[in-house]
């Protein structure tokens, strides 16, 4: 018997993800991925002044706001031919490894753990065996029986008020829960601690962006100043707060969220060979050390992966009109050469047309456009991009750190590498890049510290600031890497202004429809094969779309073979 | 006491941007008592947990789509994330959701919340509906009125 699953909701962000799967004898078979994004802001940017276009784009996504802006005002610089004092692209490491490590942490603890993490299990746990087991993996301080028995209590007191909230839409007491009490009581102490922890790491960002969430962005550099004794300026007081952020990220990535990571999964290693998905893999690199133009110099490295084939990384061109191309034949736009083309974001257009049914409606026509999402594609390949990807990427080019830390998960988890294609590699690849980040964040920071003590404290280049020393037509691409994977600006600039701008984000790569030939983007792919033990409660299905970290919101809905809707559920 | 104004919303959704318009109307509309924090909350979710927690009471403005006339506005005090009026909010870890994350961090928000009724959101637009660019001095002025009745009460 086949049963039919929809994932749908609203939100006010970045808009909404929709799933229909097809579940046959407790197996995913078929799976469509729609989704409804912010689109159109190149109607909003059309004929602004490129320096103000982060501050537009900024918004377009909650979650990800300063990397839009961050590949914006790349976009900006590159057509302009715009260099970055040193400082400038430090600040702008430190500010994008903050973004990174606050988003993988929030998403690990708050987005994706309860889908492993059974709250109500919580209740049985002994807490004197949940400190033993606490301080076998680490040396966190918050690990005696009290303050385990003092959780417990607040998540009982919780639980009883009614007012489950946040925790309102698991599914407790599921048998794809593998934990034992302890170790879940652990999880949710850990999920209170990140909390906690995740209210100081964000102050980097109002230290250097002026504020927070939506901090500010410079085109040609960054707007703060640095004067180790001026009261107004970033000075020493603000600095050593930065570096204390800094060690305090260590000491919990470390302490905590790794080696939770590596005891939660422990338990689900059979998610080693599931949800894997795709086989190619995509990053555009970031963390410059030695300028924007110079992708060798990157922290994280560019490239491309073809078949999980580990001994060749392809060399990524974005500028290159052949490389990246955006289908539509399942996509509500029409391009005026006819839906079959691809285009080049450059020339890319953005002309509405929507052919689906009027909401509500229980189905898509998934035989022909079904997503507000375009279908972006690699040299014709259907890519994913995430951690996964940077990653898989770094290790293949021989990333000595990304090596060792990659060999020690495997190592501890007893598992091959092919575990890595997989929802649970998805997963670890994420805390991987964590760990990673705190310890080049730490590095990014020195250097700072080193250049101002040898006075050298230019943040803005202001060259080609004034439109007057512009060129009549300037075409410029800013790449980055978002928590959720590669995204990219491309701009057109045209009599001093924005002519043209496209963007493509990390979703548009994992949550497309279809392309022209039939073959799936990554979540319609990483579904196949997925069990789904109870169709009530499709948390199979959820483990793996949260494990992509989608900035979209999503819901799931379960339809009988006869297309009726048996279910619906809120996903968190 | 630390008050802490904060506006919530997309700006590039039109009336759904409501929120922030407000603050920056409050912002920008003359002197404030002591102790007042005005933050453009955006689109932003769980890195306002810090903020929020670092203020002894929260003024919270949001869009609201409860049906009522649009430009209309209403003062709350919501405890729980379920006495919430219908927002837009259903991302993964919404407004609300802070909320209860102050109960699991045992603590309790003190909230006040100006709902202000939107009808609809566009796709994409910077500009409000007169409705709503109407309300927004309206609810800055309650608000403003709010502040300095607070900041004459004598301090518990």
């Amino acid at each position: 018997m086949s049963t039919r699953i929809v994932v749908d909701p609203v939100t006010r962000i970045e808009g909404h993800l929709r799933i229909e799967a097809v579940v046959e004898n407790g197996v995913v078979t078929d799976a469509f991925s729609a989704g409804t994004m912010v689109r159109g802001i190149e109607k909003i940017l059309k004929g602004r002044d490129p320096r103000d276009a982060w501050a537009f784009v900024e918004r377009v996504c909650g979650v990800c706001t300063g990397i839009h802006a961050l590949a914006s005002v790349r976009a900006v610089e590159d057509a302009l031919k715009i260099t970055v004092p040193p400082n400038a692209e430090l600040v702008r490491n430190l500010m994008y490894g903050t973004l990174s490590v606050h988003d993988h942490v929030v998403h690990f603890y708050h987005l994706h753990a309860l889908d492993w993490v059974d709250v109500a299990s919580v209740l049985k746990a002994n807490p004197v065996e949940t400190s033993k087991i606490a301080q076998s993996l680490s040396r966190w301080p918050k690990s005696n029986p009290g303050h385990f028995a003092a959780v417990q209590q607040r998540i009982k007191k919780h639980v009883e008020s009614g007012q489950l909230g946040i925790f309102a839409n698991g599914y407790w007491g599921n048998k794809a829960y593998k934990l034992p009490p302890e170790v879940n009581l652990l999880a949710v102490s850990h999920y209170l601690d990140a909390l906690e922890w995740q209210k100081e790491i964000v102050k980097i960002h109002a230290i250097f962006g002026g504020k927070n969430p939506h901090p500010n962005y410079l085109v040609g550099g960054v707007p703060c100043s640095f004067n180790l004794e001026e009261v107004n300026a970033i000075n020493t007081e603000r600095l050593n707060h930065v570096g204390s952020l800094i060690k305090d990220a260590i000491e919990f990535v470390e302490q905590v969220y790794i080696p939770d990571l590596l005891a939660i999964a422990s338990f689900y290693k059979d998610w080693g060979a599931i949800g894997g998905g795709l086989e190619n893999y995509l990053s555009y690199g970031d963390m410059p050390t030695r300028g924007y133009n110079d992708p060798s110099s990157f922290f994280l490295p560019r490239g491309a992966i073809l078949g999980r084939n580990l001994n060749e990384v392809h060399d990524v061109n974005p500028r290159d009109l052949d490389e990246i191309k955006e289908y539509i034949p399942h996509s509500w736009y029409k391009y005026a050469e006819g839906d079959q083309v691809g285009l080049h974001p450059w020339k890319g257009e953005t002309e509405f047309n929507y052919t689906g049914p009027k909401p509500p409606y229980e189905h898509l026509n998934v035989e022909g456009k079904y997503s507000w999402i375009k279908t972006p594609r690699w040299k014709e390949h259907a890519m994913e991009v995430g951690p996964l990807s940077r990653m898989l990427i770094a290790y293949a080019k021989g990333h000595t750190d990304v090596k060792d830390l990659v060999g020690t998960v495997l190592g501890k988890l007893n598992v091959p590498v092919t575990a890595l294609f997989s929802t649970l590699g998805r997963t670890a690849a994420r805390g991987i890049e964590t760990q990673l980040l705190v310890h080049e964040m730490k590095a990014t920071f020195d250097k700072l510290i080193s250049n101002l003590k040898n006075n050298e404290r230019r943040t803005f280049n202001p060259d080609s600031w004034e439109p007057s020393s512009w060129p009549a037509q300037a075409d410029g691409v800013g790449m980055a890497e978002a928590p959720r994977g590669a995204l990219a600006h491309w701009i057109k600039i045209k009599d001093k202004a924005i002519d043209n701008y496209q963007l493509v984000v990390p979703s548009t790569w994992n949550a497309s429809p279809r392309d022209a030939k039939g073959q799936r983007s990554a979540y319609e792919a990483s579904l196949i094969g997925t069990p789904v033990s109870n169709p009530d409660q499709p948390l199979e299905i959820i483990r793996t779309i949260h494990s992509f970290d989608p900035c979209l919101a999503c819901a799931v809905h379960l339809y009988d073979p006869s297309g009726k809707q048996i279910h619906q559920v809120q996903v968190n | 006491m630390k008050i802490l104004v904060l506006g919530i919303g997309n700006i590039l959704l039109g009336d759904e941007g409501v929120g922030v318009h407000v603050v920056r109307h409050l912002e920008g509309g003359g002197p404030l008592p002591q102790g007042v924090e005005v933050l453009d909350g955006g689109t932003g979710a769980m890195v306002l947990l810090g903020p929020m927690q670092a203020a002894d009471r929260v003024i919270l403005v949001d869009a609201t789509m409860d049906g009522g006339t649009p430009g209309s506005f209403q003062r709350l005090v919501p405890r729980y994330s379920s006495d919430y009026p219908p927002t837009l909010t259903a991302h993964d870890i919404g407004l609300k959701d802070l909320l209860d994350c102050y109960y699991l961090m045992g603590e309790e928000p003190d909230v006040v919340l100006y709902a202000v009724t939107v009808a609809e959101i566009p796709d994409l637009d910077l500009e409000m509906s007169d409705a709503l660019k109407e309300a927004v001095p309206r609810v800055s002025a309650a608000i403003r009125e709010e502040l300095w009745a607070m900041a004459a009460e004598p301090m518990v």
